[in-house]
């Protein structure tokens, strides 16, 4: 369960998240769309606790981010736009080095179930990372999250640079997350995946969330539209 | 998350070619440096070696001369180099007053390529103007050439700073600390471990090689000395550390983080001690030597004038040589050797302004060597291979004790007007370096110490005090 109440984000004069209110429950994809500098990224590194609020609070599991920094991250996996990982180790000694740190000890069959699980190629499992593509990268991050057993999954445009295969394996191993009961709150700028993989779709301008929507409720062209009027391209729209 | 870094930060470091990398450049310099300091002790051996045979082979030579002379036969010799005068003897078979080596003098060679480690101090000689220029200026003592102590108190750091200054920083300019962050560990609880693992394998590999230079390169090194080289290093190896993890967290991307602990390197290894120097100096001037000598030289020339009117009076004081010598025949070295009693009394202050000058200049170096660890090391250093400034003072002081005795021994003979025997050869004294008791630097190395996880502590609590976001979002 990934919750806001009310979080502001302000660097002095300027305010860049304004009363931002989310509430991401398990078995949910929340795709945050917007321009760059509308506050997406700002959000997850809230969440992440890697920045300080100025008002509001951040909540994982119901537990407050600012309050339990360290307990809220053993819920939490976060998977960056460019996941850099140790380019010496191979897939699987990252997998275990990350995982070990964290405090969850794996031995080599579990880190390669993991590997497996989240779409990676046999052959790479103990190839070096400096070989792997972004898209085996991310695959290698999703395992991370995997073996994690985390509740809750924080992705800053993980999509962006891949390949539309790549994309789309992508797109089904976070379903296959949400289906275990996961909360994942995605932020992009490809309103195509973000039709196609969440479940709720919010837009986001100048830090504040402009509008909601299930996912369900609305087609790719409408999105397209609401996106459009909400950015204020108003030459786009007509 | 220990367990774990150990293990796969060792992997990092052999994967990228760091820890061969180190170990080779830790090998090469210490092997390079301990060989460049046994060469010269081996070098200070020799000449000390070659200038006692020269004495042995002298004195065969003199106990030749004697023994012709005693059984009545004539000698192919200058008249003033004949061995029966006790002030040929005095002047010409001198003794060596050695500085002997010490077993670790290899560690720290001090300045021997200035400073032979021997003198001849000679009957008619100036105490004064033996060579012992080197304790002129006690901080230039402090840093000698290319040996194990110029390599630990120079380089060494330089070493640590290259395989520490980016520890944090390179994480965040290629993107994993994002995700190291999200895992629930304290960042700086991460940097500390992955710093003090660092800090361990530097160590350890440092012992290793110390281990080996000392088995294999350097002769009459000993157990005890290697354990103390291996504190001292260890507590100036902790000391880089300790500021390397202050600034990694302190400080921003790697380039701020290498020039911020260059800039510590210069103010600690070269601006604190040359300051320090310069304010010994500025504080308390050296007498000028110079000035000493042409004193002395003013003060021989009016003795010269008054010869007469000196010996009657040293005569006076010393009744016994008058009584003795009926004849009352006296001659050159005899006016001499009074006049020279009596310029050494007249310079007596000017020598002792010259001694208190340097030992103020001492005092306030040993005051203000704690502003810098390096000044410690290589003190300690130095002090383990008797090279240090107070073994030089020390020996200079048996060097002068040892003249006089040699005079004194010589003296009776030449006033008594009694030839020299080769009687009296086998008591002529002869010179033992007694080096200073060896003084425990184990106490300023846990100093060190201390002060190095004080420093490391405060930059823990200050940065976990700070904003924590400043260490993953720059």
């Amino acid at each position: 369960m990934i919750t806001t109440d009310n979080l502001t984000k302000q660097y002095g004069e300027t305010i860049v998240l304004n009363q931002l209110n989310l509430s991401i429950g398990a078995n949910e994809i929340y795709c945050l769309l917007g321009a760059n500098g509308a506050g997406k990224t700002t959000t997850i590194n809230l969440l992440l606790g890697f920045i300080k609020p100025t008002s509001g609070s951040a909540f994982i599991n119901g537990l407050c981010v600012s309050e339990d920094y360290i307990k809220t991250k053993q819920y939490l996996a976060y998977i960056p736009e460019n996941l850099m990982l140790y380019p010496t180790l191979t897939a699987v000694e990252n997998l275990k080095y990350f995982s070990g740190i964290g405090g969850k000890n794996l031995n080599k069959s579990q880190s390669e179930d993991f590997l497996n699980e989240a779409g990676l190629q046999k052959n790479a499992f103990n190839q070096r990372i400096s070989t792997f593509s972004k898209g085996m990268r991310q695959k290698v991050g999703i395992s991370i999250a995997l073996a994690k057993d985390a509740k809750s999954l924080l992705l800053d445009e993980p999509t962006s640079g891949l390949d539309p295969k790549s994309s789309n394996e992508f797109g089904q191993l976070l379903h296959k997350l949400k289906d275990n009961g996961v909360s994942i709150l995605m932020a992009t700028h490809d309103l195509f995946r973000a039709k196609d993989t969440g479940t709720h779709i919010g837009i986001m301008k100048n830090g504040e969330l402009r509008q909601e929507y299930a996912t369900k409720d609305i087609s790719l062209p409408e999105l397209e539209q609401a996106y459009l009027e909400a950015m204020n391209y108003k030459e786009l729209v007509s | 998350m220990y367990k774990y870094n150990f293990l796969y930060e060792l992997k990092l470091l052999l994967r990228s070619g760091w820890m061969q990398i180190l170990s080779l450049l830790l090998l090469g310099l210490f092997c390079f440096a301990t060989i460049n300091g046994d060469q010269k002790v081996k070098k200070r051996k020799q000449d000390i070696h070659l200038a006692k045979a020269e004495v042995k082979e002298s004195d065969a030579n003199m106990l030749s001369l004697l023994d012709s002379i005693e059984n009545g036969m004539e000698v192919s010799a200058s008249r003033w180099t004949i061995p029966s005068s006790p002030t040929a003897v005095g002047n010409y078979h001198p003794r060596v007053a050695a500085m002997d080596s010490q077993p670790l003098s290899f560690v720290s060679t001090g300045q021997s390529d200035l400073f032979t480690h021997y003198v001849k101090p000679t009957m008619t000689g100036d105490d004064f103007t033996l060579n012992f220029t080197e304790i002129i200026s006690p901080v230039q003592q402090l840093f000698g050439s290319f040996d194990l102590a110029f390599v630990i108190v120079y380089l060494l750091p330089l070493i640590i700073i290259a395989f520490s200054y980016n520890i944090l920083s390179a994480e965040r300019e290629s993107g994993s600390l994002k995700l190291l962050a999200s895992q629930p560990i304290l960042i700086h609880t991460w940097v500390f471990q992955k710093i003090s693992l660092r800090f361990f394998w530097t160590l350890i590999l440092t012992a290793i090689i110390l281990t080996i230079v000392f088995l294999f390169l350097a002769s009459g090194s000993n157990f005890n000395g290697l354990f103390n080289v291996i504190i001292i290093t260890t507590a100036y190896i902790l000391f880089w550390f300790a500021l390397a993890f202050v600034v990694n967290l302190r400080v921003g991307n790697s380039s701020k983080n290498a020039i911020v602990l260059l800039g510590l390197w210069v103010v600690f290894v070269l601006l604190v001690p040359s300051v320090i120097n310069q304010l010994g100096n500025t504080l308390y001037p050296m007498p000028s030597r110079t000035l000493m000598i042409n004193k002395m030289r003013s003060l021989k020339e009016e003795a010269i004038e008054k010869q007469d009117e000196i010996l009657d009076n040293f005569l006076r004081d010393h009744p016994e040589y008058a009584i003795n010598d009926p004849n009352q025949n006296r001659k050159f070295y005899h006016r001499y050797l009074a006049s020279q009693k009596l310029v050494k009394e007249e310079l007596e202050p000017v020598a002792l302004e010259f001694e208190q000058q340097l030992e103020r200049q001492q005092a306030l170096i040993s005051k203000f060597r704690w502003l810098s660890p390096s000044i410690i090391a290589q003190e300690s250093l130095n002090m383990l291979s008797g090279t240090s400034t107070a073994d030089y003072e020390d020996y200079r002081k048996q060097v002068i004790r040892f003249a006089e005795i040699w005079r004194d021994h010589l003296t009776p003979l030449l006033y008594n007007n009694e030839p020299f025997t080769s009687n009296d050869y086998p008591e002529l004294p002869s010179f033992n370096y007694q080096p200073i008791k060896l003084q425990n630097n184990i106490v300023s190395s846990l100093i060190i110490m201390m002060v190095s996880i004080g420093i490391g502590c405060i930059g823990y609590i200050v940065a976990l005090r700070g904003n924590a976001s400043k260490l993953i979002v720059s």
